[in-house]
């Protein structure tokens, strides 16, 4: 019944490479169903890379401001993509204070980072703290594509113990908010991103595919009644777990009947390939590479739009030995302002940026309309605190890349007034995204100074 | 009002559990409202609660005797709480001295905090509980009969209460609704394929042709072992339909029970463990739970699975309470080979050697330090921890012992001579500076950083895991180390030298000595009389001022305080067996059941039957007040 097959079945089947398609393009029949935007005119995309502990802000900030700055040690990396990046500097991330909660600064930066909430403190129970601005974005317009959005990142949520001062390790490993109390777990693991995106197996072919899907529907049904009728006989706290299983049903169901409207879309095929990844990647270098390329792949099939990357988790210790850092990274936050664990806090800040670099290039490196896939992207970079020893979360390291579609001006460093919240830099973003909103978390306004 | 719903948020936390500071008798224990307690309120809180200004609209200036007090006691509990975790007095305000804040803590022990055990007691109400990844696992495995691990990619479960088990805090993202989906399709496939779990899905064979009962017969039963409790008619009716569509469909009878037995994997009765209250909003309406749903609570605590028959038909024929059956079955379950899960679930996260997985010692200081030694350390671990559990020993063993179990890789790690080959086997620690848990290679590691020990981490560990007396978390300025001259010598003389700042003193020095008894084992738990070219001095003291020499001593020290270290470890386990955060309600059961456990002179059996017999085990309550 469906033979107008998406990119997805036809090329993952072959096992061993992708063939990736545009959905967006101008190839794309009248009357699709998939994105409103203008023939022609690439849609946006977003994305919101986290890295942890803060910086050695020393070699972060550029001395000048405007645009003839030079690159400080810890961008260089960057140099070659000058023309596609603004450095914000001022910015604040004022829930990430403890406002009376004590300590936790970890937790509260990563939670605080895309919400502009502050995370309530508690160790389990209860937690709550605010929708994220990618999955706010998501519910406005994320229904254009098969997946709404998409999270990933290089660290699991922790096994044992206890995360940081009291709260819950939700906050400290989850940047994406699906609702205050839902926090968006992270796929960490490349080759499951790849299955989730361009689908398994099915060597059946689709047909099987798409009865799979009929009776998925069925199933799925049931069990929402089965759902349905326990929730009428259970107390409030166990209502609220319930309701998580109903919108992850009813998410699925979602993406099922998009699914087979994508069915129907014709679309064209470029030559593009690229790997299935193998295994879980030992080196932490390649395991950031591979999860770039999972998202380019995910952007340039348009799959989705919007999207979080968490590089690490917020207080991680991971040691980057790699780079000749064998001690772990929360514990030289802590620098005490020595000046040799300042010297190891900047070089992992670099080998971050460089795996930034390595993502703005494959961006660069596809060609979409008459452009490049990084120029539709808007991808803020940054970390919730500024100073791993000292816990502010005032003039924080945050990088915006990619022109917005040309509505960002590119190759500046802005300076903002001292307490400027980071989230009017949302507020401005969700305008380009084409979702008007006056207040995000505890934004004060829109961000000036980004037009092009 | 930020602070209070945080401090409600933080009622009920363990460390109310214990005496302040651990059980040492001292002046501040006399310690009155009005000779004590209201001038320190005066001094360092009516300044922002108090007549001018009453911040998180909290006043502390109105209560003058101790009689007023209790009136508020629930304000007090608070402040017991936000003091405790050290979130007052705010940063950069005036502290209250050591002894100011023992004199404080001592009448709160006393009059605020002590707990009635005479009246009726609360036994709490647990959050139903999605199945965790190792309990999807197993569940699945003596469900379909084959051990597929469906659940190895799946996302990482929330951890609360130091488990991953807790009802509350495990969530259902959506990222998860899909992979039950794909596993339980996946399972059931390839069961289907497999003739020896295709019988326990759908045991019985059509008797004659036209023979609808068996289909409703088969979903019946499969459906009753997923749930673990009796299927309702109708839920089995709606299942046939499945089955029915697909026929009707044309695809065939396979596809339809294939579905049908899909729809019970990614139910809400089969992913989570339900139990169901009368009365859902009546907190005082305290129940027993059923026998079926009580089988479960056996099972998932010591199998972290489903029942099997024998839990089951004690159930259907309602036998699970009768004398001695409860006894009979926990002695029969922690022998059985699945008790095994106890290992890695419970004492995995108690002990934090799940964390081990992430150590990544630095290789040019610790080249000795592979992926087999570190399954050596893992496996150490799990079979010490079986034996206490098989063999039915003491819970002392845990602090000390005088064997362990090493293969010969991990007796080259600790100098231990004679053990040849890869096999596991018990050896004698006697003569040697090791004994329990504690100076295994595992713990050790766990509590280090990549490049060295943290004597920090080992005594927070202790007095997390150990004495149940966690430490408050550091202050927000924390980590601003001020400028001095350069530390130098040992990390024990840097340490101490930190410790002159009175800020971190109080904490430090229930912390770091106990840290310091384990300083002769480096990051990686090897043995060590250096430290470069300086000795190492593993003496310390305690702050109620007793001494030790070595790791030895502190073990000495540790066993005295086995009615501590009872009360802590039953804290843990009845955590870990209800899936749920301990209340300061049941500061009563956890005292009561490690005070049996002492009458059976603390046998592991015989704690957790004591465990399992307590009231938050048998029952429960709805849930009542806000929504």
């Amino acid at each position: 019944m469906r033979n107008h097959l998406i990119i997805d079945r036809r090329t993952v089947l072959k096992g061993i490479g992708a063939t990736v398609a545009l959905p967006w393009l101008e190839a794309m029949v009248p009357g699709s169903v998939l994105g409103a935007e203008p023939k022609g005119k690439p849609p946006l995309r977003m994305a919101f890379l986290y890295v942890p502990n803060g910086k050695n802000m020393r070699h972060w900030t550029p001395k000048e401001e405007g645009k003839d700055f030079t690159f400080p040690k810890t961008l260089l990396p960057l140099k070659p993509y000058k023309d596609d990046l603004l450095v914000l500097t001022g910015l604040t991330c004022d829930k990430a204070r403890p406002h009376g909660d004590g300590p936790g600064d970890h937790a509260r930066a990563m939670s605080a980072f895309l919400t502009g909430c502050q995370a309530k403190k508690t160790h389990g129970a209860d937690i709550r703290v605010g929708v994220s601005v990618d999955q706010f974005a998501a519910q406005k317009v994320g229904k254009s594509t098969r997946f709404p959005t998409l999270e990933v990142g290089c660290e699991g949520g922790r096994q044992a113990g206890n995360c940081d001062s009291g709260y819950s390790c939700a906050y400290s490993s989850s940047v994406s908010w699906r609702t205050p109390t839902t926090p968006v777990a992270k796929e960490v693991h490349p080759r499951l991103v790849f299955e989730r995106l361009f689908g398994i197996k099915g060597k059946a072919g689709d047909v099987r595919k798409a009865k799979r899907d009929y009776y998925r529907h069925s199933i799925l049904d049931h069990v929402l009644d089965d759902a349905k009728g326990l929730k009428a006989k259970l107390g409030a706290p166990d209502r609220r777990k319930l309701e998580e299983y109903l919108s992850g049903v009813r998410e699925i169901e979602g993406r099922l009947a998009r699914a087979e409207k994508a069915d129907r879309v014709e679309v064209k095929e470029i030559g593009t390939t690229c790997p299935r990844p193998p295994g879980m990647p030992r080196n932490y270098e390649q395991h950031l590479r591979l999860m770039a390329d999972m998202l380019v792949l995910a952007f340039q099939a348009d799959l989705t739009r919007i999207a979080t990357f968490v590089f690490a988790n917020e207080g991680s210790n991971r040691s980057y030995r790699d780079v000749g850092v064998p001690e772990g990274h929360h514990d030289l936050s802590h620098h005490g302002g020595k000046n040799e664990k300042l010297a190891k806090i900047q070089q992992i800040n670099e080998f971050h940026v460089k795996q930034l670099a390595y993502l703005l290039g494959r961006l660069r490196s596809v060609k979409e309309g008459a452009g490049t896939l990084l120029d539709s992207c808007m991808l803020v970079y940054g970390s919730g605190n500024s100073d791993g020893n000292r816990h502010n979360h005032d003039d924080l390291p945050v990088l915006l890349c990619g022109k917005a579609g040309g509505a960002f001006k590119a190759g500046w460093h802005v300076r903002y007034p001292k307490e400027t919240p980071l989230t009017n830099l949302f507020v401005t973003m969700l305008d380009r995204f084409g979702v008007r909103v006056d207040k995000f978390g505890d934004s004060t306004g829109r961000l000036a100074g980004l037009e092009a | 009002m930020r602070n209070w719903p945080l401090a409600l948020s933080l009622a009920g936390l363990l460390p109310a559990l214990v005496p302040w500071g651990g059980a040492s008798a001292s002046p501040a224990e006399k310690s009155t409202f009005a000779a004590h307690v209201a001038p320190l309120v005066q001094k360092y809180c009516v300044r922002c609660h108090g007549p001018k200004k009453a911040k998180a609209g909290v006043r502390l200036d109105r209560d003058r005797d101790e009689a007023s007090a209790l009136k508020d006691r629930a304000l007090w509990e608070k402040v017991a709480d936000i003091v405790r975790s050290g979130d007052m007095p705010p940063a950069g305000a005036k502290r209250p001295s050591p002894a100011e804040l023992d004199s404080l803590n001592a009448w709160l022990d006393r009059v605020v905090l002590k707990v009635d055990c005479s009246g009726p007691r609360d036994p709490g109400r647990v959050t139903i509980r999605r199945l965790n990844r190792a309990e999807y696992n197993n569940t699945i495995r003596d469900l379909v009969g084959v051990d597929f691990r469906p659940a190895k990619d799946f996302p990482a479960d929330d951890v609360g209460y130091g488990f991953d088990n807790i009802g509350d805090v495990l969530s259902l993202p959506p990222l998860l609704m899909e992979k039950y989906l794909d596993a339980a399709e996946q399972v059931v496939e390839k069961a289907w394929a497999d003739p020896k779990a295709r019988a326990r899905l759908f045991p019985r064979p059509r008797k004659k042709p036209g023979d609808r009962r068996f289909v409703l017969d088969n979903l019946r039963t499969f459906a009753t072992r997923a749930y673990r409790r009796p299927a309702t008619d109708e839920e089995v009716k709606r299942l046939a339909r499945l089955v029915r569509q697909a026929a009707e469909n044309g695809d065939g009878f396979e596809t339809g029970v294939k579905n049908a037995l899909t729809a019970v994997l990614v139910s809400p009765h089969f992913l989570f463990r339900i139990e169901v209250d009368r009365e859902p909003g009546n907190p005082r309406a305290v129940h027993p739970i059923t026998d079926w749903e009580l089988a479960s609570r056996l099972s998932y605590f010591l199998w972290s699975s489903m029942p099997d028959e024998e839990l089951f038909s004690l159930a259907r024929e309602k036998k699970l309470r009768q004398p001695g059956v409860l006894e009979g079955q926990v002695r029969r379950m922690i022998k059985d080979p699945k008790a095994k899960a106890l290992a890695d679930n419970f004492a995995g996260q108690w002990l934090q050697t799940r964390g081990l997985a992430e150590f990544k010692p630095d290789p040019r200081q610790f080249p000795a330090f592979n992926d087999e030694l570190r399954r050596d350390m893992q496996k150490e671990t799990e079979l010490f921890f079986l034996n206490v559990v098989r063999e039915d020993r003491s819970i002392l063993d845990f602090i000390d012992s005088d064997y362990t179990f090493v293969n010969e890789r991990l007796a080259r790690h600790y100098g231990l001579r004679g053990v040849k080959g890869n096999e596991f086997r018990k050896v004698s620690l006697a003569g040697t500076p090791r004994g329990g848990v504690l100076t295994q290679a595992s713990v050790l590691a766990v509590t280090s950083n990549p490049t060295r020990t943290s004597p920090v981490k080992r005594g927070k560990f202790i007095l997390d895991n150990i004495l149940g007396t966690p430490p408050p978390p550091p202050p927000p300025d924390a980590g601003e180390l001020k400028e001095g001259p350069e530390l130098t010598g040992t990390l024990r003389q840097r340490m101490e030298q930190h410790r002159a700042n009175p800020s971190c003193a109080t904490c430090h020095a229930r912390m770091d000595p106990l840290g310091f008894g384990f300083e002769n084992f480096d990051a990686v738990g090897a043995w060590r009389t250096h430290e470069g070219k300086l000795p190492i001095d593993p003496s310390g003291v305690l702050p109620g001022g007793q001494s030790f020499k070595g790791p030895a001593g502190l073990r000495a020290i540790l066993k005295k305080k086995q009615g501590q270290f009872a009360k802590c470890l039953t804290e843990k386990l009845l955590t870990y067996a209800l899936g749920r955060g301990m209340e300061r309600s049941d500061r009563c059961f956890i005292e009561e059941i490690a005070r049996k456990a002492a009458k059976s002179d603390y046998r592991f059996s015989g704690l957790v039957i004591e465990t399992v017999k307590s009231d938050p085990f048998q029952k429960r309550r709805g849930k009542g007040g806000k929504k």
